[in-house]
C-alpha cells in the first residue's frame, strides 16, 4: 500500500471515532469543514521547508488542522513537525525532516466535530520550491569617472543561503530609480555581488533595491530600499543648453521681424516681377489670343527702317560752314548736346555708355561739370587773359541748357612719317576732325598764326558710343577771318568726326564725317589712324589753310592730366615718340598757357591753352 | 565593382578562417600531459567550470523536456501507478542534503557522479530512439533528447578529465574505480529502466541531472573555492 492509502485508512478511523463524539452533540446548523487549500511550500536555503495552507469554513465548529507527509517510496505517513514556528496554517520542517531530491505527498486535513475534511495532496520536491531571502547589507556609493557620476552597488546573499559552498547558486538583479519617478530601471547581475549603474540622468535622490534567485527556484522579495544623493553634476550642462537655445530663439525672433520688415523688398530680390513687354503698340491681349498675325502687324510702323541708303547720305555732313562773330561768346545749340550732356554726369574719362563727347571733361559746355569746369573755364580765362590777352572764347553755361562750346578746327598734319598711313598733306585730303553741327569760330585777338582759336565740335552723339580718348583734336590756327560756315546743319550721329575733305574756293572746308578713331587717354594721344591728318601751318591771308607737310621742330605734346586744374603744362616727348603721335591728338583737361611754349608748339593751336579741349 | 566585391568577401572569408580556427583552437585546446610543450593546459577551476555549465546546459534541456511531456501527456494525478515510481538510479547512494555531501568525501562524490552519468548512458540512448520512432512528439523534443544524450557522453568524459587532474594534482587519492572499469558502476538490476514509461525516464533524469550539476559546484568550491563560490 502506498502512502496515501494508509493515510485514508487513518482518517477512516478517525472519523469513526469523532462521529461517535458528534452523536451525542448538540443539534444546530453545524457542518464539516471545508476542504483546505494547500497554498505553497517554500525553502529560503534548500535546507528547510514550509508549507501554508488556507483553511475552509469551519462549520461553526472549532475546527484542527493536521498536515500529514509521506516520503517517495515510503509507506509511513508522518505528521508536521512543527504548526507553529512559521505562523497560523503552516508546517516547518527542519533540517533533519527535510530531504532534497525526494517527492514528499502532503495534505491537509481541517478536522471539526462534526467531519473532516481532507486537501489536495501535493507533490514537491524541495530543490525547486527554493525562495531565498533578499540579499542582505546593500550598499550605494556614488563614484566618479572623469567627471560623471557613478552608483557602485554591492551586497551580500541572505545569511541563510549557503553559496560559499556551492549548495546554492544564486543570481541578482537589481533596480533603480529617482525618488520622484514611478519606473525602476531593471538591472540584471548574474553572480555578482556587486554592480556599476552608470545611467545616470541627473541629480537628486536615488532609490536602489537588489533580489536574488537560485538557478531553479524562485525570486526573493525586493531588498530593503537603499537611498542616494546624486550631487547636480548635470546642471551645467542644461543650464548651458537652455543658454544657448535661448539665444538662438531670440536671433531667430529678430531674423523673423528683420524679414517681416524687409518681406516687401526681398520678395523683390528674390522674385523679381517679370517686365511686361512694353513695345509701343503691343498688344498683350492679343498676345494671349495667339494671334501672331495681328500682333506683328500692330508692330510694324510705315517706312522704317529707311529704305533708301540715300537717308544715310543725307545724314553725311558734306561741308560745314563756319562763321567766326564779333562776339567772343558763341552760343552752339544743340539739344542733342544738351541731352548728352545731361546724361553724362561728371563723367571724366570713359564715355562707353552712349554719351557724347560733351560729356568729355575738355568740352567747356559740359554743364554736368559743374562749378569745377567753371572754375577751370575762369582759372584759364584769367591766365590766359594774362598771359596771351587772347579772346577767349567765353563759355557760358546756360542755365536753359544750351551749351557753348569752344570750337575747335584742327587739320593734321601729314607729317607723321612713323604713320604708315597717309601721308597726304594737301589740303584736298586733309581732313578735319570737328563734332557738331554748327561750330564758331572765335576771333582771335592777334593776327598771330598762333593765335588761338579753334573750332570744338561737339557733336552730340546721343545714340553713339563715344570714347572721348578717341577724339583727336588738332590744333589749327586759324586767322580770325576766317570763315567757317555751317552749311547744312546735318547730323551725323553716326561719327564724331568730320573729315575735311577739301577746301574749296570760297574758302570753305568741306567736311566729311568719318568715323572717329582716337588714341589712349594718357600722355600723347595718337592719331587714330591718323593717316589723314595734317598739320596746319597756319592760315595766311587769303584764309587758306596752310598745311605742314612735315612735322617740324621738336614736336611738342602737350600732356594730358586730365585731373590737374590749374597744372599742367605741356610736356615734350621724345622725338621718336613725337613722330609717331600726332601732336596735336592731345587731350587736356585744363591747362594754362605757359607763354611762349605754346607758341613754340608748331602750327598748333593750343586749344587746351584756351578751356576744355573735347577729348575722345 | 566587382573586383572590389570580390577582394571584399576574400578578405571576409579570411578572417572568418582566422577567427573560427581561433575560437575552435581556444575550444578543443587538449589537456595535455605533462611535460608536452606548446600545449594549453587548463587549471582545474577552469575545467570545472566548463563542467559545470555542461551539467547546467543538461539539466535545462531535461527540465524543458520534462515540462513538455507534462503537456502532451499529462499524467492524471489519480494514477495509482504514478505512486510508484523508482528510478533506476536509486540504487546509487547519493547524499540528499547539504551536510550529507559535504560530509562526503572527494572521491566518493567524484565516483557518485560519475555512476550518475554512466548509469543514464543507455537509458537516455533508447528514449532517443523510441521518440524518434513515435510521431507524437515534434521534431524539437527528439532534436532535444539526442542532444541530451550527447551530452552524458561529453559530461561524463569531462568529470573523468576533472577526477584525472585532481588524481594528478594529488588532490584526490586513485580510489577512484569508475575511471579504470565504468562498467562496474551500473547498477546490478540495470535492466529496470526499460519497465520505465518515458515520462518517469524524464522526470527521473531530471532530478539526476539536477544533483550531478550540485554535486559538481560542491565539489569546486571545496577543491577550488574564491573562484565564484
Amino acid at each position: 500500500m502506498g502512502c496515501g492509502a494508509m493515510m485514508k485508512s487513518v482518517m477512516e478511523v478517525l472519523l469513526l471515532l469523532m462521529l461517535i463524539f458528534t452523536a451525542h452533540a448538540k443539534e444546530k446548523s453545524y457542518s464539516p469543514p471545508e476542504k483546505p487549500t494547500q497554498t505553497r511550500c517554500r525553502s529560503p536555503e534548500k535546507e528547510t521547508f514550509t508549507c501554508w495552507w488556507e483553511p475552509g469554513s469551519d462549520g461553526g465548529l472549532p475546527t484542527t488542522y493536521a498536515l500529514y507527509y509521506c516520503k517517495e517510496n515510503s509507506e509511513t505517513v508522518y505528521e508536521c513537525p512543527d504548526y507553529h514556528t512559521a505562523g497560523e496554517n503552516s508546517c516547518f520542517f527542519n533540517k533533519n525532516d527535510t530531504s532534497i531530491w525526494v517527492n514528499y505527498n502532503i495534505s491537509v486535513v481541517a478536522t471539526n466535530a462534526l467531519g473532516r475534511a481532507f486537501s489536495d495532496p501535493v507533490d514537491i520536491d524541495v530543490v525547486y520550491i527554493v525562495e531565498p531571502n533578499p540579499p542582505e547589507k546593500l550598499t550605494v556609493a556614488v563614484m566618479e569617472d572623469k567627471g560623471w557620476p557613478f552608483l557602485l552597488v554591492s551586497w551580500e546573499p541572505p545569511h541563510k543561503a549557503d553559496t560559499r559552498s556551492g549548495w546554492i547558486t544564486l543570481i541578482y538583479e537589481l533596480r533603480v530609480r529617482l525618488e520622484e519617478e514611478d519606473d525602476w530601471e531593471m538591472h540584471h547581475a548574474g553572480q555578482q555581488k556587486m554592480f556599476n549603474i552608470f545611467s545616470l540622468r541627473s541629480g537628486g535622490k536615488y532609490l536602489v533595491e537588489v533580489r536574488c534567485k537560485p538557478d531553479h527556484g524562485f525570486w526573493s522579495e525586493w531588498s530593503s530600499t537603499s537611498y542616494v544623493n546624486v550631487p547636480d553634476y548635470f546642471h551645467r550642462e542644461k543650464s548651458m543648453w537652455i543658454l544657448v537655445a535661448l539665444f538662438s530663439a531670440f536671433i531667430f525672433l529678430i531674423l523673423t521681424w528683420l524679414l517681416h520688415m524687409n518681406s516687401h523688398s526681398l520678395k523683390h530680390c528674390i522674385l523679381p516681377p517679370v517686365p511686361g513687354p512694353k513695345i509701343k503698340g503691343f498688344d498683350k491681349q492679343l498676345l494671349k489670343n495667339g494671334n501672331s498675325d495681328e500682333i506683328f502687324s500692330a508692330l510694324v510702323v510705315p517706312n522704317f527702317p529707311p529704305a533708301s541708303t540715300s537717308k544715310y547720305e543725307e545724314m553725311l555732313v558734306e561741308y560745314l560752314e563756319v562763321y567766326v562773330p564779333e562776339e567772343p561768346e558763341l552760343m552752339l545749340e544743340s539739344k542733342d548736346l544738351l541731352d548728352g550732356c545731361l546724361k553724362s554726369e561728371n563723367s571724366r574719362s570713359d564715355s562707353d555708355s552712349g554719351r557724347g563727347s560733351c560729356d568729355s571733361h575738355t568740352l567747356l559746355m559740359d554743364k554736368c561739370g559743374g562749378t569745377k569746369e567753371e572754375e577751370r573755364q575762369t582759372n584759364r580765362e584769367s591766365s590766359l587773359m594774362e598771359t596771351q590777352g587772347w579772346k577767349e572764347e567765353a563759355i557760358n553755361h546756360d542755365t536753359s541748357g544750351r551749351v557753348k562750346t569752344w570750337p575747335s578746327v584742327y587739320s593734321p598734319l601729314p607729317q607723321y612719317g612713323s604713320n604708315p598711313l597717309d601721308k597726304q598733306s594737301s589740303l584736298e585730303t586733309a581732313k578735319q576732325h570737328s563734332l557738331s553741327t554748327s561750330s564758331f569760330l572765335t576771333q582771335p585777338g592777334t593776327e598771330d598764326a598762333l593765335g588761338p582759336s579753334y573750332t570744338d565740335f561737339c557733336l552730340s552723339n546721343k545714340q553713339n558710343h563715344l570714347h572721348p580718348q578717341m577724339l583727336a583734336h588738332r590744333e589749327l590756327q586759324t586767322r580770325s577771318d576766317v570763315n567757317i560756315s555751317n552749311i547744312g546743319r546735318k547730323r551725323s550721329p553716326a561719327s564724331e568726326y568730320v573729315e575735311v575733305q577739301r577746301v574749296n574756293k570760297e574758302d570753305m572746308v568741306l567736311l566729311q564725317p568719318v568715323v572717329s578713331r582716337c588714341g589712349h587717354i594718357e600722355g600723347c594721344p595718337n592719331l587714330p589712324k591718323g593717316e589723314d591728318y595734317s598739320k596746319v601751318k597756319g592760315v595766311d591771308c587769303d584764309n587758306r589753310l596752310l598745311l605742314q607737310r612735315e612735322g617740324t621742330g621738336e614736336d611738342v605734346c602737350p600732356c594730358v592730366d586730365q585731373e590737374t586744374n590749374g597744372e599742367g603744362g605741356n610736356c615734350y616727348t621724345s622725338s621718336t615718340v613725337s613722330t609717331t603721335q600726332k601732336p596735336t591728338a592731345c587731350m587736356y583737361t585744363a591747362m594754362p598757357l605757359q607763354g611762349e611754349t605754346a607758341l613754340t608748339l608748331n602750327g598748333y593751336v593750343d586749344s587746351a591753352t584756351m578751356g576744355n579741349m573735347p577729348s575722345c | 565593382m566587382p573586383g572590389t566585391i570580390r577582394s571584399v568577401s576574400l578578405v571576409s572569408v579570411v578572417l572568418l578562417v582566422c577567427l573560427s580556427s581561433r575560437r575552435t583552437s581556444v575550444g578543443a585546446a587538449p589537456i595535455c600531459t605533462n611535460g608536452q610543450v606548446g600545449c594549453h593546459v587548463l587549471s582545474l577551476d577552469n575545467l570545472f567550470d566548463r563542467v559545470i555549465q555542461h551539467s547546467a546546459r543538461m539539466h535545462g534541456i531535461s527540465s524543458d523536456l520534462h515540462s513538455e511531456f507534462e503537456q502532451y501527456f499529462l499524467p492524471s494525478k489519480n494514477q495509482i501507478g504514478r505512486v510508484g515510481r523508482i528510478c533506476h538510479t536509486s540504487t546509487i547512494i547519493t547524499p540528499n542534503g547539504k551536510e550529507n555531501a559535504q560530509r562526503m568525501a572527494r572521491e566518493q562524490l567524484t565516483e557518485v557522479i560519475l555512476k550518475l552519468l554512466i548509469a543514464w548512458r543507455d537509458p537516455l540512448w533508447h528514449f532517443h530512439q523510441s521518440m524518434a520512432h513515435h510521431h507524437d512528439f515534434n521534431n524539437f523534443s527528439s532534436n532535444k533528447a539526442l542532444e541530451m544524450n550527447d551530452m552524458v557522453h561529453e559530461l561524463r568524459q569531462g568529470v573523468e578529465k576533472v577526477a584525472e587532474k585532481m588524481q594528478v594534482l594529488g588532490i584526490i587519492s586513485n580510489s577512484v574505480t569508475s575511471l579504470a572499469s565504468p562498467e562496474v558502476l551500473l547498477p546490478s538490476d540495470s535492466a529496470d529502466w526499460r519497465l520505465m514509461k518515458d515520462y518517469d525516464l524524464l522526470y527521473c533524469f531530471r532530478r539526476d541531472s539536477n544533483k550531478v550539476q550540485n554535486y559538481l559546484k560542491i565539489l569546486k568550491c571545496r577543491i577550488v573555492p574564491d573562484h565564484g563560490c
